[in-house]
């Protein structure tokens, strides 16, 4: 805990300090350390540490315009790094037992736009559980294994090697998942996802404008489900891969650029044509993964990858 | 017909009128009865719930008279009486700015009860070599209107929608810009989803997209309303 951090100059090497001012800077010092951490001032930076003792449950809701980032080390600590352009914005920080809470709270409602950029950077243990809620920045999460829910307006959610139970919620923001593992519940309004050589064996993507796109392996038994209301659905697959599918429209097309690769479904129910959709019902491999793809009025690519 | 079967019909058919099959089960089964009234009542209830719920004095009398004994207030004697109106009225406002949350919560009641009742399954589709082109015939006289439970939601929805917009109307904020957008978005969606389903009201996944529809509509005026009333 320095001076400099207070915003104070030490007394020169040799000098000494008046006795006088020792019970206000002794106050002083006990103040700062005991008040919520909501008191930086313009342009600065805020930092804490918490130690955890088991696996640490964050809570972040940044009600300011900017971004939140999280990667984890391997320390038991959880480091919380705020800037601010402004002290119109406060960070609130606080403890309980292994749960961490973020907020950054606008202080002045008429501030211009300019001065709500509040940014967090977090580095969390590996196994950690997040709760992350952003307006309009980005969530960059790396490297954490964790339940997370991550929600945004109208910020982008950015994933790399994370792996658990994943919940991203957007207005218009979209999801980028590189090399995620585990479960995947996408919904947005207008934001697009892209899946990216992910190892989950539980996704669920819908949105109603934007698009999707699935590039990487069906795990064995998976299960599959990608909606667009007006959006491109496009699954990207390779000849290795073993699974289910159906896709199918109600007033857009299916592109199926794999037929050589997709061959009708032998050992599922008798499928009977729709008489208000269209689509297509297949198997590639075994059929040991169920690949769902639909859309309302886009249009539904599937492929095979080089 | 079975239990799960019940439960189908339910699925598909919605709560009335259920076919000759389901009431003859149902007169011989008692849990199926028990689970048909128990969502008869939910609808019932949600239907009734008002857009504002104003409690009655008594209700701010007791719960201020539970909270001086909790101790978790205290009131000196001599300001009670003179303060008691400044008091009520920010206990009732306080509980008022909930209100309009509260129609919200009723509204995705109503929408979440009809959906989850009149949701059908996925239609069956074409194998590959079969692939199925859409049929361009619409459905005539046998076909049923456009269900009831999408209209109520619908009209549910659109009176909240004056008031949620009206609450953000004046913000520029990227937020409220985005969520007006995108309230616009998916009222064009539903448009669209609700001509289609005219032509072909039996087409079960343009249904499933314009329940999800609805269903972000509400969380979008929610969203609203929320951030409304933190503005104002």
């Amino acid at each position: 805990m320095s001076l400099q951090r207070m915003g104070m100059t030490p007394a020169q090497p040799g000098t000494w300090v008046k006795r006088s001012t020792l019970p206000v800077l002794s106050a002083g010092l006990f103040l700062w350390s005991t008040a919520p951490a909501q008191a930086a001032t313009a342009g600065q930076h805020i930092e804490k540490q918490f130690n955890v003792s088991g696996r640490p449950v964050v809570v972040i809701h940044n009600v300011a315009n900017g971004r939140i980032e999280v990667k984890s080390w391997k320390n038991k600590e959880v480091d919380v790094v705020g800037t601010q352009t402004s002290n119109k914005i406060g960070f609130e920080i606080e403890q309980v037992g292994d749960r961490i809470d973020v907020t950054a709270n606008i202080l002045d409602a008429a501030a211009q736009p300019l001065d709500l950029e509040a940014n967090l950077q977090l580095t969390v243990p590996e196994e950690t559980e997040l709760q992350l809620k952003s307006e309009t920045g980005l969530i960059y999460v790396e490297q954490v294994t964790g339940d997370m829910k991550l929600e945004s307006y109208g910020g982008d959610v950015h994933l790399k090697e994370v792996s658990g139970y994943i919940i991203v919620k957007t207005t218009s923001g979209s999801l980028v998942c590189t090399q995620c593992a585990g479960k995947l519940d996408f919904s947005s309004i207008g934001g697009n996802a892209q899946i990216l050589q992910p190892q989950l064996d539980n996704v669920n993507l819908m949105t109603t404008t934007g698009n999707i796109l699935f590039d990487g392996d069906f795990v064995r038994t998976g299960l599959y489900s990608m909606k667009s209301g007006k959006g491109l659905v496009e699954v990207r697959f390779s000849s290795t891969d073993s699974f289910d599918l159906k896709a199918q429209t109600a007033t857009g097309i299916v592109d199926n650029q794999a037929a050589a690769f997709l061959k009708p479904d032998s050992h599922g129910v008798k499928h009977i044509a729709s008489k208000f959709a269209q689509g297509l019902v297949g198997t590639v491999g075994m059929g040991l993964a169920k690949v769902e793809l639909s859309s309302y009025s886009g249009t539904i690519r599937i492929m095979k990858r080089d | 017909m079975q239990c799960k079967d019940i439960e189908l019909v339910l699925e598909q058919e919605g709560l009335e009128p259920l076919p000759e099959e389901a009431r003859a089960h149902m007169a011989e089964c008692r849990d199926c009865r028990s689970y048909v009234a128990d969502l008869t009542s939910l609808v019932d209830a949600a239907r009734k719930l008002p857009s504002e719920i104003t409690p009655p004095d008594r209700v701010w009398i007791s719960l201020r008279a539970q909270l001086a004994e909790e101790g978790i207030i205290k009131i000196p004697a001599e300001a009670t009486r003179a303060e008691a109106a400044p008091f009520w009225e920010s206990i009732s406002d306080f509980f008022r700015s909930r209100a309009l949350a509260t129609a919200m919560v009723g509204i995705l009641i109503v929408a979440a009860t009809v959906f989850q009742v009149r949701r059908s399954r996925t239609a069956p589709v074409a194998p590959p070599a079969q692939t199925a082109t859409a049929e361009s015939a619409p459905q005539k006289a046998a076909v049923p209107e456009p269900s009831e439970g999408f209209d109520r939601a619908a009209r549910a929805l659109d009176d909240q929608e004056p008031v949620a917009t009206g609450m953000i109307v004046a913000s520029s904020s990227p937020v409220d810009v985005s969520l007006r957008d995108n309230l616009k978005k998916v009222n064009e969606f539903i448009a669209d989803c609700q001509r289609h389903l005219k032509e072909q009201p039996q087409d079960a996944l343009t249904r499933e997209y314009l329940s999800a529809a609805y269903e972000q509509k509400a969380e979008l005026l929610s969203a609203m309303i929320e951030r409304g009333r933190s503005i104002n």
